[in-house]
């Protein structure tokens, strides 16, 4: 079996795994994992297309990923603030007790 | 090629974990093993430096913040996320399976093409510094304007709501 066969097949269950955490969560952070997860599976795309693709594409892969990864950082650091600020309100992380927008 | 086997099926079951343990503490440091395993695997793959970013600010700093809002904020209790899950899960399975097909497949067909080069790419981070510093500079640039940003916001929505003080009373 080809190395970008077993690399490429790994990334799409992780991203599969990815959306099924985050649509069947209900927790407001565990949703967040998930689009970690997802995040990380295209990351992985990047680096196997880089290391097995046999183009002439330089540092492409690795660029992409290094931004992918100052994105996500970032991401992350404004949802759990937000889901922070949601919970002095709600005292919940429950995503279905998010469901009134107050001005 | 053996590590490829060996770190695969790893990352694949700390996924799982992450992506179906009702404890949400345990999925948390599920993820981290997760994303630890994936950093582990690039450098494999032989893209160290993008490894030890990833261990850097995955592992390091987006698991750890993970955790650490788990701590603070109060998780639901785990019967009721095992019951809730059990109404949410097929729609989700429903949704994410022909996903997972579709993009199996694709991959897998189109991976068939490509023949894996002999020799591994070299990845020289004089090489890295200087594509991006003169390439992509600006957008190393809009990083750090986007980051500098991220920041304050994310101060400015997690610090405690400042207590009005109350009038003084007439009497």
């Amino acid at each position: 079996m080809n190395p970008i066969a077993i690399s490429l097949t790994a990334s799409a269950i992780l991203f599969a795994l990815g959306l099924f955490a985050v649509l069947s969560r209900r927790n407001a952070i565990l949703v967040l994992v998930g689009i970690e997860l997802m995040l990380n599976a295209a990351n992985l795309n990047f680096i196997a297309f880089w290391r097995w693709g046999g183009a002439d594409a330089a540092l492409s892969g690795p660029l992409f990923v290094l931004f992918s990864i100052a994105i996500a950082a970032a991401e992350a650091a404004v949802g759990l603030a937000i889901i922070l600020m949601a919970f002095r309100h709600t005292r919940s992380n429950d995503l279905n007790r998010l469901d009134s927008l107050h001005g | 090629m053996i590590p490829l086997l060996i770190l695969t099926p790893a990352i694949l079951l700390a996924a799982i974990g992450a992506a179906w343990k009702a404890r949400p503490v345990h999925a948390a440091l599920l993820l981290a093993l997760c994303l630890s395993l994936v950093g582990c695997l690039y450098v494999a793959m032989g893209a160290h430096f993008i490894g030890l970013v990833q261990f850097s600010v995955y592992v390091g700093a987006v698991a750890i913040l993970i955790v650490f809002s788990l701590l603070i904020t109060r998780p639901s209790d785990d019967d009721e996320e095992k019951v809730r899950r059990m109404k949410t899960g097929m729609p989700a399975l429903a949704c994410s399976l022909p996903l997972l097909v579709m993009l199996g497949f694709t991959m897998f067909k189109q991976s068939a093409l490509l023949e894996a080069p002999a020799d591994e790419p070299a990845m020289s981070l004089k090489v890295l510094g200087e594509i991006l510093f003169t390439d992509y500079a600006p957008a190393v640039l809009a990083m750090a304007v986007l980051l500098t940003a991220v920041m304050i916001g994310a101060a400015l929505f997690a610090r405690e709501p400042s207590k009005k003080p109350e009038p003084p009373s007439d009497s």
